[in-house]
């Protein structure tokens, strides 16, 4: 029997990509339908909004923002 | 800085407490740095200031009640409550003000339209040694400025100059004297208990003595010293009006206290006193009468005629021997500028015996080269002292040039080494010579003080920053910044290279990136944004084009397996470390003049002292984390370049970062320093072209993967930053150079012996292998063949002459 999924095409740097790769493998595949190449993927339609919590959590955590010039504060 | 200080103390404590002991007198340092301190003041004066609508967004500076002067327009400058000062580059009286503030404040950011400067205890005091009165700063500074100066601003250039440099030790016939203009001073002085015992004459009365005429002291090479032979100098001839008025009104005040008063103080107990002197808020300047030294041994060294010294460099010696005596200090010069020549001028000047120290053995060796090209100095008298070469000067004076941790070590040392120690500790120095200077910690520098006993000091660097906040303690150390270079001004005058800054940002690859994101050791995430193959192309992109142009290029990687890994995948030269001394000169000289190496590989022993006038272009693709310092001594490898006066000459810099990582936050903060000198770093997202080539490196995902395999099976020890002896760059301590790099282990595998052996049939052909190899001169090595081939070039000529 044929099963159809609702997925969502992302297209986003090889970066990114990598780091959606990583969040969908910690959590037992279940974001990510199909691979598409080094800068698009297919996400499942009911997860985008948790992915995008995540994607950014790991962004916040793993990325250091360039200093501000203004450290008097 | 200050209010930052306490939290900024806590870490870096931390990170050196192993290595570095807290200083003994961290507290002093300390103590008067919060009482000299302008922020503090203004803090306090700003308590009681009023406020309005908009005060939260100028914090510290708030100045909105000050009033503009009627003719503001005409003048160039603001002073704020905390000290700063902003200066129009675009103002008419923009020179004028520029060599003023040069004098009593530290340039903090010299853009091309808005200078920054800061007025801080230390340069008020170097202010008030070079001859500044604290009504002359006050009056100057009020007439340049666009408003009147605020009461804070004026109370703290009166205390600050009032406390400092009021009292001089001076070293007369080897013996240390206190000596000032003021009396009441040295009985304020001798009045504390401390010092009153250290004091070594038994007479109660002051010495008083006919103070010295300021004047003709002609600094080598510069015209006034050729017009110095012909005839008598009339005082304090300097080139600017400005200065000629200074110098005039200097005089005048001399004929009303034509007299110094001094005390003699025990020569042993001299840090004791140096010391609480700065407790009690007169700390004493240090100053050398080199002239009226009869005791020490005079050296015969001059600058040759040929040497010519530029007008920056004479005006940092002239304040340097300003009134006829060797100041200590630290002169502030760009990679390039001819920081070397000014130590040499420096020492032509003091005709004493020089040591001269610094950071590394290559470097030794090129200022020994540099003494005799510029000076008359006969060779023999010039010593080197390194863990291979042990001289000393046969005779009463002479030059010893050595390193920090020669001289600083605690280990045993050879018995050579501990005799030639020995003498440097037994005699008097006329001048010591710090290079790179801002590299020694305060410590070691402390040791080197100790054990080294000389009249003056001069400190010498292109970047007086550190990245902890130990660079403070060096003006007490050695003195206060005399001199600091414009750096785009020195580069529009053609005295340095010109260079365009750009960071490249390199994609990183989706299969490099999913490892970078896996939690592993800081070492493999650092390797892996270095090795990431677009990176890699970039790099090699940049070399192709660059060669195509004819540059020359350096590629700097701070990573060992990375710098091995490029340079044997492009086939280039490469040196790092552990590379023999006789490799590495063959593989500079090619660099130098063999047209087929355009392209070497430096690992961060090139970061200093390295001269290569050649190179044009830079590229950088590791670094050490964010220093702001190893940033621009790297550029500064390039500010000497011999090109850079042809018509639209350019330098290049190239930073490789691969975005989405580390690299970015820390190469943001590196350029910091580049920025406020004036320099303009462009940001390059995609290389024109890059993507049309298949030629590059690591074009296929087959052999991507093969590099990401050999990244995650390099031992983290690979990864680790390139540990050098003998060079104070990498460690914070001089004297644990342990060795370089870890021997790999012995790497064990299945296989039968006929396969060891060649048996099975195979032929091998070395990929990937080392340039250096090919550099090496050939020649042939069988005593039969060569015999041969010169009994056939015999006969040929026998036949030509036939």
């Amino acid at each position: 029997m044929v099963k159809a999924v609702k997925g969502v095409l992302v297209k986003c740097d090889a970066s990114i990509k990598a780091m959606l790769v990583d969040i969908d493998n910690r959590h037992h595949n279940e974001f990510i339908i199909e691979d598409l190449g080094e800068e698009h993927v297919l996400v499942k339609e009911s997860k985008i909004a948790e992915l995008k919590q995540r994607l950014q959590d790991t962004m916040k955590e793993r990325l250091k923002e360039p200093e501000s010039s203004d450290s008097e504060a | 800085m200050p209010p930052k200080r306490k939290a900024a103390q806590a870490d870096t404590d931390e990170y050196e407490s192993q290595e570095e002991g807290a200083l003994s007198d961290q507290e002093t340092f300390d103590k008067l740095k919060q009482q000299f301190d302008v922020v503090a003041m203004s803090k306090r004066a700003r308590a009681t200031h009023a406020v309005d609508a908009a005060s939260f967004l100028f914090k510290k500076c708030d100045q909105w009640d000050a009033h503009l002067k009627p003719d503001h327009a005409n003048r160039p400058l603001w002073v704020d409550d905390a000290g700063r000062i902003i200066l129009e580059s675009f103002n008419p009286l923009f020179l004028e003000a520029q060599k003023f503030l040069i004098t009593i404040a530290e340039p903090q950011s010299r853009v091309s339209r808005i200078h920054e400067y800061t007025l801080t205890a230390h340069s008020l005091f170097a202010a008030v040694s070079v001859g500044k009165s604290t009504a002359e700063i006050i009056k100057d500074l009020d007439g340049f400025s666009k408003t009147a100066l605020s009461p804070s601003v004026v109370t703290f250039i009166e205390k600050s100059t009032s406390s400092f440099g009021k009292a001089k030790i001076v070293l007369k016939k080897t013996l240390s004297y206190i000596e000032s203009d003021d009396p009441a001073i040295l009985q304020k002085l001798l009045r504390d208990p401390t010092i009153a015992e250290c004091r070594a004459d038994n007479t109660d009365g002051l010495i008083h003595e006919a103070a010295p005429k300021i004047g003709a002291m002609a600094i080598p090479g510069t015209k006034m010293a050729a017009g110095a032979n012909q005839l008598a100098q009339p005082a304090g001839d300097m080139p600017q009006p400005s200065d000629m008025m200074a110098s005039l009104r200097e005089e005048d005040e001399e004929e009303e206290l034509a007299q110094v008063h001094s005390f003699q103080i025990k020569s042993e107990e001299r840090e004791r006193v140096v010391k609480r002197c700065q407790d009690i808020g007169l700390p004493l300047t240090e100053e050398y009468d080199m002239h009226n030294d009869t005791v020490n041994a005079k050296l015969q060294i001059d600058l040759k005629p040929h040497a010519q010294i530029r007008y920056y460099q004479e005006a940092a010696l002239h304040k340097m021997f300003s009134n006829s005596r060797a100041r200590s200090g630290i002169i502030v010069l760009p990679c390039g500028a001819g920081k070397t020549l000014v130590g040499i001028t420096a020492a032509c000047s003091v005709q004493r015996s020089v040591i001269v120290l610094c950071t590394s053995a290559m470097s030794v060796v090129q200022w020994r080269a540099e003494f005799i090209k510029w000076s008359n100095i006969d060779p023999n008298d010039i010593a080197v002292f390194t863990s291979e070469s042990k001289g000393r000067f046969p005779r009463n004076a002479g030059i010893i040039i050595s390193t920090y941790t020669m001289i600083t070590s605690t280990r045993n040392r050879s018995y050579d080494s501990e005799k030639v120690m020995e003498f440097i500790r037994s005699r008097e120095w006329g001048l010591l010579i710090a290079d790179e200077v801002h590299v020694v910690p305060a410590n070691i520098f402390k040791k080197v003080t100790y054990s080294i006993a000389s009249h003056s000091k001069l400190g010498l660097t292109a970047t007086l920053l550190r990245e902890d906040d130990k660079i403070e303690d060096l003006n007490f150390l050695i003195g206060p910044k005399l001199y600091e270079a414009n750096w785009q001004e020195l580069a529009e005058q053609g005295h340095i290279a010109k260079v365009q800054c750009a960071e490249v940002w390199c994609q990183m690859t989706p299969e490099f990136y999913q490892e970078w994101l896996k939690p592993s050791s800081v070492q493999k995430r650092a390797l892996l944004s270095i090795m990431n193959p677009k990176k890699f192309q970039a790099c090699q992109f940049l070399i192709d084009y660059h060669e195509r142009r004819g540059d020359k290029i350096i590629v700097f990687s701070d990573n060992v397996y990375a710098l091995e890994k490029y340079a044997r995948k492009l086939n280039k030269a490469y040196i790092y470390g552990d590379t023999p001394q006789a490799e590495r000169l063959r593989i500079l000289e090619n660099f130098q003049h063999n047209e087929m190496v355009n392209t070497i590989f430096l690992s961060k022993i090139g970061d200093t002292s390295l001269d290569l006038p050649e190179a044009t272009c830079l590229i950088q693709i590791s670094s050490h984390y964010g220093s702001r310092r190893q940033e621009a001594q790297r550029l500064g490898r390039i500010l000497r370049a011999k090109r850079r006066n042809d018509e639209g000459f350019n330098a290049f810099f190239y930073s490789l970062v691969s975005k989405d990582t580390d690299e970015m936050y820390y190469s943001s903060k590196r350029q910091a320093f580049l920025v406020d000198q004036g320099y303009a770093f462009k940001v390059i997202t995609r290389l024109e072209g890059l993507d049309k080539r298949s030629d590059l490196a690591f074009y296929t995902p087959q052999d991507r993967r093969e590099l990401l395999m050999d990244v995650l099976l390099a031992k983290d020890a690979d990864a680790d930053e390139e540990k050098i002896a003998g060079d104070m760059f990498g460690s914070r301590f001089a004297s644990s150079g342990g060795k370089a790099r870890k021997k790999n282990g012995a790497r064990r595998m299945a296989g039968t012996l006929s396969e060891l052996s060649g048996g099975q049939d195979m032929a091998y052909i070395e990929y990937n292998k080392s340039r250096n190899k090919d550099l090496k001169t050939k020649g042939i090595r069988n005593d039969f063949i060569r015999k041969l081939n010169r009994g056939v070039i015999n006969a040929k000529k026998a036949a030509n002459k036939g």
